[in-house]
């Protein structure tokens, strides 16, 4: 099993990310400027596409993301206080925007939900009456 | 005096109340066994708020103004690391490998449509409560993850700040209501790779996380939803608004 192999080293699987992530920069910038490809984007394609190819190996990069998956609440922090910073923008439509993206939020959470049920669902129950 | 100022204006300010306030969260959190208000990201972010809000009434300034100069510096730092940890969604994506080979074209379709449905939705709410244009733009590409909602945003003549609220706001909510949402929705007797999708479309980052501790379907096909939607808002926006508004 992979995770029973030697553990790589928590400054490799940095410096994994650090390659791929400056890769990412480098693609990203070759997007014209009204399809924005931010490089954490472009990482996610590459980093799927080296681990598809077996280029690199779960256990090579795992440790770091996992633990960086489980830090994602605490990394939105900045973006939250933010708000301290747009106060000006809540004086003028600031509570009708706040309740619009509330509503957006159900609004994007139902449609994608139910639509993709809808699809998948009958692909799921083909599926099964195929075997 | 002087030195003081000066040095809290260093990084460190802003990393010591982000870091206080995620850990005073987590500790309301566990006391009050998860009562949903008290989520460590909205304890953090009130009390981040509040903090710089007190700081400017004693040093008679304005919030934003103690924002940029005290707390921004230690904030882009902690900001910064979302970007490798946006790009961690590839290895759940990887583990659960045989979600997307089995479902892709669903996947896709589900995102194109859904978002361009949602797109139209949300328009019409935005008419209904009578927003400006300027905001009304900023509300359509919310559902993207903020870098690319917002030059889509500016592209079609919305306010970039306003989206990146929108962006915050979707993923506060959804971090706070997720399991009361699935529960009042009956999502759990959906199929378990459509609220993967929903949950990353409407949360971002923080809605793929939710996914990822329903199951491991649900993280993969969220983290697919993660890139998939961030397309499908870069090519949607634009044709809706270029048609519509």
């Amino acid at each position: 099993m992979d995770n029973q192999k030697k553990e790589t080293p928590i400054i490799v699987q940095c410096g994994i990310y650090a390659i791929i992530l400056f890769v990412a920069q480098l693609i990203s910038s070759l997007f014209p400027a009204n399809f924005s490809a931010p490089a954490p984007l472009i990482g996610v394609i590459l980093l799927y596409i080296l681990l598809s190819t077996h280029v690199i190996k779960l256990h090579q990069v795992e440790k770091l993301g996992d633990f960086m998956l489980g830090l994602i609440a605490f990394l939105f922090v900045p973006s939250g206080i933010q708000l301290a910073g747009s106060m000006e923008l809540m004086k003028t439509e600031g509570v009708k925007d706040i309740l619009v993206s509330i509503i957006a939020t159900l609004i994007l959470l139902i449609i994608i939900c139910f639509i993709g049920a809808a699809l998948i669902r009958p692909h799921a129950r083909l599926a099964k009456s195929a075997k | 005096m002087t030195t003081i100022v000066n040095n809290l204006a260093l990084p460190f300010t802003g990393i010591f109340i982000s870091f206080i306030g995620y850990l005073l969260g987590m500790l309301l959190f566990n006391k009050s066994h998860g009562f949903f208000l008290f989520n460590p990201l909205l304890v953090a972010m009130v009390f981040g708020i509040s903090v710089l809000g007190m700081w400017a009434v004693i040093v008679h300034s304005d919030t934003a103004t103690i924002y940029l100069k005290f707390y921004k510096p230690g904030g882009d730092i902690i900001f910064w690391f979302l970007n490798p940890a946006t790009m961690s969604f590839a290895i759940p994506l990887y583990r659960r490998n045989d979600v997307f080979k089995k479902y892709w074209f669903d996947i896709i379709v589900t995102i194109f449509v859904g978002c361009f449905i949602a797109i139209f939705a949300i328009d019409q709410v935005t008419k209904l409560f009578g927003l400006s244009h300027a905001s009304a733009a900023a509300m359509l590409p919310q559902a993207a993850t903020t870098a690319v909602a917002m030059p889509i945003a500016s592209e079609i003549g919305g306010v970039p700040a306003v989206t990146a609220m929108a962006c915050i706001i979707n993923a506060v909510f959804i971090y706070a209501l997720g399991d009361i949402l699935i529960k009042v929705l009956h999502l759990n007797k959906l199929p378990k790779v459509s609220n993967g999708l929903g949950l990353s479309t409407a949360g971002h980052a923080i809605g793929s996380v939710k996914a990822l501790q329903l199951g491991e379907v649900e993280g993969a096909s969220a983290a697919i939803a993660v890139v998939l939607v961030a397309v499908a808002m870069d090519i949607l926006v634009p044709i809706y608004a270029h048609l519509f508004m």
